[in-house]
């Protein structure tokens, strides 16, 4: 090939470039020309059946290896699809065991309670009145009353990859704080109980309250004195917020009291580190 | 003429029978298609050329899979069997292109 270069006069150039030289000017397998050069000088070559035979042989093993690679290639990849069904299947089960659980959790939270009042009524009804108290104030169990329900849904016409016109994980931050700030005496995210342990914040595109991803409209629900709580609601800069979100990004927003609410109870929290003062240190400080 | 009458049967063989490839052998199919692209090419402009030779077209053809296969494979040995295939690529598809375009010249005298 080298030799081939200096014949056109390409021996000026860097020897580094001679490989690319030789590629873009004489791509052809070399092999071609030596074949046809040998013919010219030695007449054609006599082949023999057994040449011919071998060369159609590997001829139809080239064609069938070249075709079932492409058609190899174009295919969906099996093993991809396969392993995609699998974690599918994985997932729809494991949140099958998961709600399951959840269930069972909450049937066993009744007969811990029901337990709990039978044992503590008769020895004990002072601390049995300061533990509904607390219970009901970090969310360990369902309330109900009146209160007012907001409702945030994106803009109608607001798209998958439109982002500004559907309702963020801030905004939701905002109604929550505002309601708080009213005088909320307890606080639901679509269903879901906001404690003091609930962060609300997004990822990628999904709001998530508890960990859960939400989807819109949201419907947040706070229970305490409705009118009150619409008054004081009216205070606070989440109603700002409220009527900026409809100008600007036509993201609807409702204020509606309601009779009767129902507050679920939150999850339990799992407590990794923290723990409760022991009971006597507690009395002696007070 | 046997060997493209070979290529042809084998085409329609593969076509037919539709082997399934083992999967240690899937990181070479690409590589392997492009190879044969390039022996493919260089056969048709030689043929154009008026200096196709049945033997050195089979063994063009088999050298270029074997051997594109076996530099991915050291490439994969090596940890650098991306860059390798793409050295691989670029240097056969610049051949497919200027084979290509010697045969557009021959085909369209243009």
């Amino acid at each position: 090939m080298t030799e081939r270069g200096q014949d056109r006069g390409n021996g000026g150039l860097a020897a580094s470039m001679s490989l690319l030289t030789s590629l873009l000017t004489r791509p052809l397998d070399p092999g071609y020309e030596a074949a046809a050069r040998r013919r010219e000088t030695e007449g054609a070559p006599r082949r023999t059946v057994g040449g011919s035979a071998l060369l159609a042989v590997l001829a139809v093993a080239l064609g069938v290896l070249t075709v079932t690679a492409a058609v190899t290639l174009r295919a969906p990849q099996p093993a991809v699809v396969q392993a995609r069904a699998v974690l599918e299947e994985e997932v729809r089960q494991r949140s099958l065991e998961v709600s399951a659980a959840e269930t069972q959790l909450a049937a066993l939270d009744t007969e811990i309670q029901s337990l709990q009042r039978a044992a503590l009524e008769a020895s004990d009804p002072q601390i049995l009145a300061r533990l509904a108290v607390d219970e009901a104030v970090s969310g360990a169990t369902a309330l109900e009353g009146p209160g007012v329900r907001v409702t945030l849904a994106d803009a109608a016409d607001a798209g998958e990859s439109d982002v500004d016109r559907r309702v963020h994980d801030s905004d939701l931050r905002v109604v929550v704080n505002g309601l708080w700030a009213a005088g909320a005496e307890a606080v639901s995210v679509n269903g879901l109980r906001v404690t003091g342990l609930t962060a609300i914040r997004s990822a990628g595109q999904a709001v998530l309250v508890d960990l859960v991803p939400l989807a819109s409209p949201y419907v947040v629900e706070a229970i305490g004195d409705p009118d009150r709580l619409e008054t004081r609601f009216a205070g606070t800069p989440a109603r700002d917020h409220l009527a900026l979100l409809r100008a600007a990004y036509d993201i609807t927003g409702s204020v509606d009291s309601v009779a009767s609410l129902l507050v679920p109870a939150a999850a339990a929290p799992t407590l990794d580190r923290a723990a409760p003062l022991v009971l006597e240190a507690q009395e002696e400080e007070t | 003429m046997i060997a493209v009458l070979g290529l042809v049967v084998g085409v329609i063989a593969g076509l037919l029978l539709e082997p399934t490839v083992p999967a240690g052998m899937q990181p070479y199919l690409p590589i392997a298609v492009i190879a044969a692209l390039d022996a493919l090419f260089g056969g048709l402009r030689a043929r154009l050329d008026g200096i196709f030779d049945d033997k050195v077209f089979v063994v063009s053809f088999l050298s270029n899979v074997v051997l594109a296969a076996l530099i991915v494979f050291l490439g994969d040995q090596l940890g650098v069997g991306t860059q390798l295939s793409t050295a691989v690529v670029v240097v056969l598809g610049i051949r497919i292109f200027s084979n290509a375009a010697a045969i557009r010249r021959h085909l369209f005298k243009a």
